[in-house]
């Protein structure tokens, strides 16, 4: 890579005359290329989004903690309304709120802030691929209220159950959530491009690979994981159209198709879709922990180097999701020691991180402790799931709620605490004013000690065999275990305390952007070049050109020896 | 006059350029021929090597010189590498699941059952092969209820 060069360079002219002209309306909010007003889409949708997908898991949660009940705000419960409740949820939490908040929102705003580029490299792409998300949004959306209602196929769309409207039960419903699920692929291989392409063009001077942040690496690394492994599922979900709409069969075993290639295909997808969505979360703990730790980040290569093991990694531990699914048994045991040994980088990084707090000068502030919470319920994600990566551990775990607890533990500390470390950690940058601390400190523990709640009396009920796709376990006599009820009502009503925090989260947010008290530019005193711009820049470009900045050193350059401030900015000689 | 000279050099390296493509052009057409009489022909393999091989050749002109990847940076190689290898990982995990219609404690009752019936109407229709392909779908699930 030959000298990096400012991505301003080239739109110089255009963008620079009027550098700090106040945008219109539509510029700003409805047609915007400026990156930070794409991201801030993003969030929003992503939380929107996020709203309903809780209040799904409300739904179906009441529905088993107490059968056939009116749940309050929703109605009874039908058979063919959980399938959709429960397909509905998973999927928009993981398509419509991680992917766009974690890799979209923060990638479009942290990458050129971080980097010290004006915008992204192709900024009028970046607005395609957040309309593009917008309208499969919209699609998704849409398929609750057709006919039938809203998919009921599981998240993971398992043919022939997907396949066929008399087994899904839902006709229109299935169609639609495909052509969505295909049209925001398209969105974030836009969006990918450009975070890539940006991070490799468009760096301040003086910027080498090595001083690039954490977070912006992890986030390219997930944009390549991303593009790399799409390919298949998209394949595979034509193939699934085609066999939902013109009457194919690559999927029905009755005329010759096989079901366990769309395992493969969707899984092939779907396990470093996993990694895609955890290594912007676990990067944007690495920004946090050093700036509330006052301490340099332990071992930065070594943390960027296991990154990248983990996305290498991610590419061969697809088939321990089809353990029991009637894959070869040699496979198996091929796929379950890939499987344990990516738990090493992982492992490797939460050391690191614990490394880094060792010694230093912890501040427990709010996206601190998010951070903190983070590394901890990872944890016993990552452990739990050694037991379900071993194939013979698995024969018995396999679609119990042992297995909803373990990615529950993994999943939600990636999309919503790593979100909500990401939200208190910028917002004085997203919007120049600070969250109120003390609400966003009982917006944490009430979040955070209601979600072990939730999901710990899972991880008991599924030992104790409770399957995960049930309705109402009282149809079922050998499944009926009314000695495990006290534990599932437990957990939803931990869920719906989780869930009234989050009224204070909203309240706080909002009362913040236009009330809270004004924040300098560099309020947390952090080192990297996002902290050395005006927080919320009213026009495009985030420096003027007198001011754009030129880098030195890395990235964590805390407790610096030798200068009278504890930090040393990565723009300062 | 200089700039003359730099026009007509950069005029005869422009018709260079499209004599040589023009030339990738004509290979490309001459292996789609073979590979169109090569299916003619009766022996398997050769209809093998002929569908799968030129294929593989064609592919390998159209994305070195049609798609300059010849004169790209290192970078758009490793892609291009990393994609490839994805594939063959891809086929390699699944085709033991995929290609089989048995393993050690299943059958795929319905697959094995076309692939028998076919391979039946090919040796009673020696010749005449043709006429098997219209009536698979039909017989499928008549084989299907005798297993």
């Amino acid at each position: 890579m030959s000298h990096p060069e400012h991505a301003h360079a080239d739109h110089g002219h255009a963008a620079h005359g009027d550098h700090h002209h106040e945008m219109s309306f539509s510029e700003k909010y409805l047609f915007p290329t400026d990156h930070k007003y794409i991201a801030k889409q993003y969030m929003l949708t992503g939380m929107i989004m996020a709203v309903a997908a809780g209040f799904f898991a409300y739904a179906f949660r009441m529905q088993l903690a107490f059968p056939g009940m009116s749940v309050p705000f929703f109605g009874v419960v039908s058979p063919t309304e959980y399938n959709s409740l429960v397909t509905q949820h998973g999927s928009i939490m993981v398509f419509w709120v991680a992917m766009p908040v974690l890799i979209a929102a923060f990638g479009n705003f942290l990458i050129p802030l971080m980097i010290g580029a004006d915008d992204m490299v192709f900024p009028r792409l970046n607005r395609l691929s957040y309309q593009l998300f917008l309208l499969s949004a919209i699609l998704v959306v849409v398929g609750w209220f057709v006919p039938g209602g809203g998919f009921g196929g599981a998240w993971t769309s398992y043919p022939p159950l997907s396949a066929k409207a008399e087994y899904s039960l839902t006709p229109a419903g299935s169609s639609i959530w495909l052509a969505a699920v295909a049209v925001e692929f398209a969105a974030f291989l836009l969006g990918g491009i450009n975070f890539v392409v940006t991070a490799m063009n468009a760096r301040a001077p003086g910027m080498k690979w090595h001083d690039v942040p954490i977070v912006v690496w992890f986030i390219c690394i997930a944009s390549i994981l991303f593009m790399a492994s799409v390919g298949p599922l998209i394949a595979g979900a034509i193939m699934l159209l085609f066999d939902q709409q013109l009457g194919t069969h690559f999927f029905d075993p009755v005329a010759g198709g096989d079901p366990i290639l769309w395992q493969h295909l969707f899984w092939f997808f779907g396990h470093p879709e996993v990694y895609v969505v955890l290594l912007p979360a676990i990067g944007i703990c690495a920004e946090i922990i050093p700036v509330f730790a006052r301490k340099k980040l332990f071992g930065y290569r070594a943390i960027l180097y296991t990154g990248i093991a983990t996305g290498v990694l991610s590419f061969f531990v697809w088939a321990h999701h089809q353990f029991v699914a009637g894959i070869d048994p040699r496979m198996a045991n091929v796929f379950t020691i890939t499987t344990v040994l990516i738990s090493i980088p992982i492992a490797e990084m939460v050391f690191l991180y614990i490394a880094t707090l060792y010694g230093g000068s912890i501040k427990f502030s709010v996206p601190m402790l998010w951070a903190l919470s983070f590394i901890f319920c990872f944890l016993i994600g990552g452990v739990t799931g050694i037991f379900l990566g071993a194939s013979g551990a698995d024969i018995y775990l396999h679609d119990t709620y042992f297995v909803v607890a373990h990615f529950h533990y993994t999943f939600y500390p990636i999309a919503i605490i790593g979100t909500f470390a990401g939200v208190t950690h910028w917002f004085p940058k997203l919007f120049g004013r600070y969250m109120d601390e003390k609400l966003g400190q009982i917006h944490f523990w009430g979040t955070v000690l209601s979600f072990n709640l939730i999901f710990i009396p899972l991880f008991f009920t599924g030992l104790a065999g409770d399957h995960r796709r049930i309705y109402n376990y009282n149809n079922f006599a050998e499944l009926g275990t009314p000695d495990l009820q006290w534990l599932r009502i437990l957990a939803t009503v931990a869920l719906v305390i989780m869930l009234i925090f989050q009224v204070l989260f909203v309240y706080n947010f909002i009362n913040s952007i236009f009330k809270g008290k004004l924040a300098p530019t560099n309020p947390w005193k952090a080192t990297t070049l996002e902290w050395t711009t005006p927080s919320a820049q009213p026009g495009h470009g985030n420096w003027t050109p007198e001011t754009m900045p030129s880098v030195y050193r890395g990235p964590y350059e805390y407790s610096a020896p030798g200068r009278d401030d504890d930090f040393h900015p990565q723009n300062v000689p | 006059m200089s700039g003359d000279a730099h026009h007509d050099h950069a005029h005869a390296e422009h018709h260079d350029h499209s004599k040589f493509y023009i030339k990738v052009w004509a290979a490309l057409f001459v292996l789609f021929l073979i590979s169109v009489f090569g299916t003619l022909t009766p022996w398997f393999f050769v209809t093998i090597i002929v569908g799968f091989g030129i294929a593989l050749v064609k592919a390998y002109l159209v994305v070195r010189y049609f798609m300059h990847v010849d004169i790209e940076k290192p970078v758009v190689h490793y892609a291009l590498i990393a994609g490839l290898a994805l594939m063959v990982l891809f086929f390699a995990a699944v085709s033991p699941d995929v290609l089989n219609h048995e393993g050690s404690r299943w059958v795929n009752v319905a697959a094995r059952a076309e692939m028998e019936r076919r391979e039946a109407a090919h040796a009673a229709g020696e010749g005449g092969h043709h006429e098997a392909a219209p009536a698979a779908g039909h017989e499928a699930p008549a084989a299907e209820a005798g297993h």
